[in-house]
């Protein structure tokens, strides 16, 4: 009876692969689908070709680096809070999944009516502050386009990582930390030295998982900035979508999507190398 | 204000557990009261700071979805409206142009004809969704149970590779299903767009069913086969019963997945009559025509669904998130 769950994954999976493949391998472009040609790795040398290829890289590469260690500490954090005894605690744990349960789209158009050059609510509030003296345009400057991006992507992603982070916590034996109090271990030398060694799975499945979801991020440049104020916000998913569907050229669409998915999937061999091995050790 | 109020209502509290750990000795405790007293007010700042940083978004978007457009083009903004309008909602359900006044002055039409299709475009996202949701409570329940209990050739490979498939990116993969969906004709289709849903949801599916199969008593189930009700017997009458927490937690996730998702709905949907409520909410919110509050609007009543469903099921999706990314 595993037949029909096998089929569907199989489907949208190995065909999608293979099609790629071999589109990838020939010229294919919308406005000519009768001519086909064979063209061997045109394409991918083509692809690589583009400067904006390589700025399109460098931003996503930005872009994880600025959000990955964001969402992994402040999951860390927001984790050892829900985890302590405090009265209305369970007030937070309850809401806390709600950014993450939002569609994507949604999220991004809040942050947009929140960090709006206009009118936004941030703007609002530094002004009504004191803090500045006339609006910040933040979605039109390639810098704080790109943080724009990065901070609404961290609002979104911090909560799963805080919950799964939590679930680490409530494994830990609370014998352990009274062992060591006893033993007049500081609240700093259990922290590093019990919880955070006992955490390592936990933060490395949520570090594999935010990279990916970081890495493929469209939904939020979509609505947030379209790729822009130029290309300061084209990041690689938004760049292969941009390149495929407006110059409706699939053959160079599909080899990008390739070297994306086989980037994306060494980066997961190197992470899941890294994850057993560090649970023997654990 | 209400921290300091906390604080003093608990303090006799810590006095009596600081006797309670360390005995009468005064010079410490009072030291230690210090640090307590110190560490819960801390923690209740930050619990708050949390709060407004999780809350606050949410707070801002429905406020400014109660208000003409000019009110949150002040400097600084009306944070809360005054009054409290209900124009936008208004047109978005009857099409009645919201803020008349308003749009004479303004430059912008103000309004897009796009936001008119959000109930109905909510009525799509739950066909789907639904759809998507039944599809993997069927089909997920047959595979995982099989995988969970018979043991065949190829079963672990079979296995490894529903799981591998998660690993590809969406984008990477979004042409050739989209090319795939256009032979078999599929595009412009709730149909097409449930089949890549179940298809991107199946895998998690089926790993989280199939652990928690395991996790069960196999004793009941055969105590079942024994009395003849056969395999589709025993898991119906049996296993199906005992798993309910499990499927909550993968049917929810399923319909959170399918109701969210934006690319492929926005890929394989052409007609506006079809389109879900993200693909609608995206175009509503990067036309230039409409105004912020409207597009609000458009936010809140997107967010809605989701978010009910992520705080009454909000035991199921923890449960359910904390097994299926622990591998």
């Amino acid at each position: 009876m595993i037949l029909p769950g096998l089929v569907l994954v199989g489907v949208f999976s190995v065909y999608p692969l293979a099609y790629a493949i071999y589109v990838s391998m020939h010229r294919l472009l919308l406005t000519r689908p009768d001519q086909t040609p064979f063209i061997g790795l045109r394409n991918f040398l083509d692809v690589l070709a583009a400067s904006e290829i390589r700025v399109a890289a460098l931003k996503t590469a930005e872009f994880a680096l600025l959000t990955v260690p964001g969402v992994v500490l402040l999951g860390l954090g927001v984790a050892l809070l829900l985890n302590q005894r405090l009265r209305g605690m369970w007030l937070l744990r309850w809401i806390i999944l709600l950014p993450w349960a939002v569609p994507l789209v949604a999220a991004g158009v809040m942050w947009r009516l929140l960090v709006h050059g206009n009118f936004g609510a941030l703007n609002g509030l530094l002004f009504q502050l004191g803090m500045i003296g006339s609006y910040i345009p933040f979605l039109s400057d390639p810098v704080l386009a790109l943080f724009a991006v990065a901070v609404a992507q961290v609002w979104r992603e911090f909560p799963l990582a805080a919950i799964l982070v939590l679930a680490g916590l409530q494994t830990i034996p609370a014998e352990l930390h009274e062992v060591a109090k006893v033993d007049g271990a500081s609240a700093l030398a259990r922290f590093l030295y019990i919880t955070l060694p006992l955490l390592r799975p936990s933060l490395l499945v949520v570090l594999v998982y935010e990279t990916m979801t970081a890495l493929a991020v469209f939904d939020l440049v979509y609505v947030l900035t379209g790729g822009g104020p130029g290309n300061a916000t084209t990041l690689f998913s938004w760049y292969t979508y941009a390149s495929t569907f407006k110059l409706l050229n699939l053959g160079q669409g599909a080899a990008l999507s390739l070297m994306m998915a086989v980037g994306l999937i060494l980066l997961i061999v190197a992470y899941l190398r890294l994850l057993p091995s560090e649970e023997e050790r654990a | 204000m209400t921290l300091t109020r906390l604080m003093k209502r608990r303090s006799p509290l810590w006095i009596r557990q600081a006797h309670h750990e360390r005995g009468p000795l005064v010079l410490s405790l009072s030291k230690d009261l210090f640090i307590r007293r110190f560490e819960y007010g801390l923690q209740y700042a930050l619990a708050l700071l949390l709060a407004v940083v999780v809350l606050g978004p949410f707070a801002w978007v429905l406020s400014a979805s109660f208000q003409p457009e000019s009110a949150i083009f002040k400097q600084p903004p009306d944070w809360l409206p005054q009054p409290v309008s209900l124009d936008n909602y208004v047109y978005v359900f009857t099409g009645q142009v919201p803020f008349k006044t308003d749009l004479s002055s303004g430059l912008t039409a103000g309004i897009t004809g796009d936001a008119l299709f959000i109930p109905n475009s909510l009525g799509n996202t739950f066909i789907v969704a639904a759809s998507v949701l039944v599809v993997n409570l069927i089909v997920g329940t047959l595979t995982a149970y099989t995988f969970a209990r018979e043991r065949f050739r190829g079963s672990r490979l079979a296995f490894n590779f529903v799981l591998g498939s998660r690993l590809l990116p969406p984008m990477a993969v979004a042409i050739p299903i989209y090319t795939l969906l256009r032979v078999l004709g599929l595009l412009d289709t709730r149909l097409g767009l449930v089949l890549v849903h179940a298809a991107f949801t199946l895998p998690l599916t089926i790993w989280v069913l199939t652990l928690y199969f395991r996790g069960l008593p196999r004793e009941i189930e055969e105590a079942a086969l024994v009395d003849g009700t056969g395999r589709f017997g025993a898991l119906w009458h049996v296993v199906l019963p005992m798993s309910a927490p499990g499927l909550a937690a993968v049917g929810a996730f399923a319909f959170l997945f399918s109701y969210n998702e934006f690319l492929f709905a926005q890929l394989i949907l052409d007609s506006i009559e079809l389109k879900t409520v993200p693909v609608i909410l995206a175009a509503v919110s990067v036309n230039p025509d409409a105004t912020y509050t409207l597009i609000a609007v458009g936010v809140m009543l997107a967010i809605l669904a989701p978010v009910v469903l992520a705080l009454v099921f909000r035991r199921y999706i923890v449960s359910g998130l904390v097994s299926s990314l622990e591998r």
